[in-house]
C-alpha cells in the first residue's frame, strides 16, 4: 500500500487507543489498520458477539449490552461509557450503526475524544438530502434534474414542479436513504396521492415530513466516487466504483473502476467532488453516489463514512483508506496530490451473505467448515471462522471476497475461480447465486444497470 | 417519582457527569418503594446503589454485571481484606460493586443462599453480562 507522508501538525489530536464502535468484518478491518499504525484497539460487543475472535485479538474487549443492536451497538451512552472506561482516545464508527449519526459524532467530540470521521455538521448537512443537493449544486456537482428545495404543500405548485421536471418523477424523503422513503410517479394522475403517502411515511420513518422531487431515471447505473480529505484543505478522489448490481437497494457485487466510463468523462466529476469537499470543509473519507445514464452523472447522495466496498478502491489505488482515515483524524496532512493518484487494473468485490440464495431469508447458525481461497490478487475481509455462530440479530454480511486483476476480464475470471473454490458449510449463503451471476453474459460484458439483478432473479425464478 | 434504572448506561453517564461537574464528594442514593432519597455524604467516596441482575441455571444462580465498569468486591470504606467463600447471604445483601468513575453501583442478591465463589477479580474491568458470583439459593 502507498503510504501517506506522516507530518503531525495538530499534536493535540494524537491518540494511542481507538475504540471500534462496530462489529463483524469491519471491526476486523479497522483493527488491522490500527495495529499497522501501532495503535491499541478496544472492541465492544453485544452478548451475541461475546465470543468473537476479533474481540480476543484486541487490547481490550468490553461487552456493552444485550444482543439487540438498539441496546448495544446503537446505544450511544454505552459506547461512550466503554470509551471512558477503556481510556480510548478516539472512536472509529465503521459503517452502518452510528457511523452517520451527527449527534453521536458530536457526543464523541464533546466527551473529549476524536471521532474518526467528518465533522458532525458535515454529517448533518449530507444526511439531509435537500441540503446535500443544494451544497452539491453550489459546488458544481451534477445533480438529478429537480429543485434543491423542499416540496411545498400547495398541490398546484407541486403539479407545476413535476410538469417542469417531466414525468416520470420520483418523490423522496429528505431524511431518507438506502432506498427507503421514495416513490416513483409515472404521471400526473398519481402525483398528489403519492406525495401524501410518501410525506406520511417520511414523518413516521425519519421524523420529518420534508420531501423533494427529482426526475426518475429509467435505467441508470450506480457509480460512486471515493474522496479523502484532511483538515488542511487538501482533498483527492481515489477513482470510481460501479455498484449497480443491487437487490432491493442492497449492493451484491461492486467493482473498480466502473466499466466503460472513459477517464475524460469521470475526471471532471471527480474534480467537482473534491471541490465540493473543500467548500463544505469535509474531513476524512467519503463517497459521492451518482446515477449514471446516457453518459451523464447525477448526484444522489454522499455517504459520510467508510463504505463496505472500499476494498476495491484500495486494490486499484494502492491506498489504505482506513489508515488514511485514522491519520487524518490525528491531524496529519494528506500530502498525496491528485497527480499522484494512480489507479491500476480492475478489482471486484462480492458480498457473502448468510442468507438463502433463493428466498433471501437470513440464515443463522454455526459454520461447520470454512475454507477461504487465497493467492495473488485475492483478499478476504471477514470475521468468521469454522465454529463461528452467525447471529440472527445483525446484518447478514459475513465476508467480502475481493480480487484484483490486470483487466476486468482477468478479475472476473479470478472471482469465478474464488467462488468455485470457497467452502462454507453449516449455513446457507448467497455463494450459489454469485456463482451463477458471474456466468451471466450481460454482467460479463459490463452492461448492467441498477435494475438488472432484480430482473435477472425474476427470470431465474420463472424458468 | 418514576423508577430509575441504575443499570442503564445513560443514567450512569448522566449521574457521573453531574457529580463530577458539581464537585460532589459523595452521594448515597436509596430507592425505597415510596421514592428516591438522596443523602449528601461529604468526605466519603460517592456511590450510587441499585439492583443486581441474577441469571443462570436453576440450581446455581450467576450474578452478572449489569453494565460495563470496574468490579469491586468490597466497598472502598470496608477493610480491604479478601472475602471468604462460600459464605451465607440473605436477599438484598450487597455482594460487590461496579464502579464507573465516581459511582459505585451495588450488586445485590435477589435470593438468600450461599455465595459459592466470586468469579471475577477485584478491580477487573468487566462488561455487560460478565459472571461475577455464583450463588446456591436456599431451597
Amino acid at each position: 500500500m502507498r503510504k501517506m507522508r506522516s507530518r503531525t501538525v495538530q499534536p493535540a489530536r494524537r491518540f494511542e487507543t481507538v475504540l471500534i464502535a462496530n462489529r463483524g468484518e469491519i471491526a476486523v478491518r479497522i483493527q488491522r489498520a490500527c495495529r499497522e499504525l501501532g495503535l491499541a484497539t478496544v472492541t465492544v460487543c453485544s452478548e451475541a458477539d461475546r465470543d468473537a475472535a476479533y474481540g480476543k485479538a484486541s487490547d481490550m474487549s468490553l461487552c456493552i449490552g444485550p444482543s439487540s443492536a438498539a441496546k448495544s451497538y446503537l446505544n450511544q451512552d454505552a459506547l461512550l461509557l466503554a470509551a471512558r472506561l477503556s481510556e480510548a482516545g478516539a472512536v472509529h464508527p465503521g459503517y452502518g450503526f452510528l457511523s452517520e449519526n451527527a449527534a453521536f459524532a458530536a457526543a464523541v467530540e464533546e466527551a473529549g475524544l476524536v471521532f474518526i470521521g467528518p465533522e458532525p455538521s458535515s454529517i448533518a448537512t449530507m444526511g439531509d438530502k435537500i441540503s446535500a443537493k443544494s451544497a452539491m449544486m453550489a459546488a458544481g456537482v451534477p445533480c438529478v434534474p429537480g429543485p434543491d428545495k423542499e416540496l411545498p404543500n400547495d398541490p398546484a405548485v407541486i403539479d407545476q414542479i413535476a410538469a417542469q421536471i417531466g414525468y416520470p418523477v420520483i418523490v423522496k424523503a429528505a431524511g431518507g436513504g438506502g432506498g427507503r422513503g421514495m416513490r416513483v410517479v409515472p404521471n400526473a394522475d398519481a402525483l398528489q396521492e403519492t406525495v401524501a403517502l410518501t410525506r406520511e411515511e417520511a414523518r413516521k420513518a425519519f421524523g420529518s415530513s420534508s420531501l423533494y422531487m427529482e426526475k426518475f431515471l429509467q435505467r441508470p447505473r450506480h457509480v460512486e466516487i471515493q474522496v479523502l480529505c484532511d483538515n488542511h484543505g487538501n482533498a483527492v478522489w481515489l477513482g470510481h466504483r460501479d455498484c449497480s448490481m443491487q437487490r432491493r437497494h442492497q449492493k451484491v457485487a461492486e467493482e473498480a473502476p466502473a466499466p466503460g466510463i472513459p477517464r475524460q468523462t469521470i475526471a471532471p466529476v471527480g474534480a467537482a467532488c473534491v471541490e465540493a469537499c473543500r467548500q463544505i470543509g469535509y474531513r476524512g473519507a467519503g463517497t459521492f453516489e451518482f446515477l449514471y445514464e446516457n453518459g451523464a452523472f447525477y448526484f444522489i447522495e454522499m455517504n459520510t463514512r467508510l463504505q463496505v466496498e472500499h476494498p476495491v478502491t484500495e486494490m486499484t489505488s494502492g491506498f489504505d483508506i482506513v489508515q488514511a482515515q485514522i491519520k487524518v483524524a490525528q491531524g496529519e496532512v494528506l500530502e498525496i496530490s491528485q497527480d499522484e493518484v494512480e489507479c491500476e487494473g480492475h478489482s471486484i468485490e462480492c458480498r457473502i451473505n448468510a442468507e438463502d440464495p433463493v428466498s433471501f431469508m437470513p440464515s443463522a447458525g454455526i459454520i461447520t467448515a470454512l475454507d477461504l481461497p487465497s493467492g495473488p490478487g485475492i483478499r478476504v475481509d471477514t470475521h468468521i471462522h469454522a465454529g463461528y455462530k452467525v447471529s440472527p440479530h445483525y446484518d447478514s454480511l459475513i465476508a467480502k471476497l475481493i480480487v484484483h486483476g490486470a483487466t476486468r476480464a482477468e478479475a472476473m475470471a479470478k472471482m469465478r475461480d474464488v467462488l468455485a473454490r470457497i467452502r462454507l458449510d453449516g449455513i446457507s449463503t448467497n455463494i450459489p447465486l454469485l456463482r451463477a451471476l458471474f456466468e451471466d453474459d450481460a454482467f460479463i460484458r459490463g452492461e448492467t444497470d441498477i435494475h438488472y439483478l432484480e430482473q435477472w432473479l425474476k427470470q431465474r425464478s420463472a424458468a | 417519582m418514576s423508577d430509575v434504572d441504575f443499570s442503564d448506561p445513560a443514567t450512569i453517564a448522566l449521574l457521573t457527569s453531574a457529580l463530577e461537574a458539581a464537585g460532589v464528594d459523595g452521594v448515597e442514593i436509596e430507592q425505597p418503594a415510596s421514592g428516591l432519597r438522596i443523602l449528601l455524604a461529604k468526605g466519603s467516596r460517592p456511590f450510587v446503589s441499585g439492583g443486581s441482575k441474577p441469571g443462570g441455571r436453576a440450581a446455581t444462580m450467576v450474578i452478572r454485571a449489569p453494565m460495563a465498569g470496574r468490579f469491586w468486591v468490597h466497598h472502598p470504606s470496608w477493610p480491604a481484606t479478601a472475602r471468604n467463600y462460600p459464605r451465607p447471604v440473605t436477599r438484598m445483601d450487597v455482594l460487590g460493586f461496579i464502579r464507573v468513575g465516581p459511582i459505585l453501583l451495588p450488586l445485590r442478591t435477589a435470593v438468600s443462599g450461599r455465595v459459592e465463589k466470586c468469579v471475577a477479580e477485584h478491580d477487573a474491568m468487566v462488561g455487560f453480562g460478565d459472571s461475577l458470583f455464583e450463588i446456591e439459593p436456599h431451597s
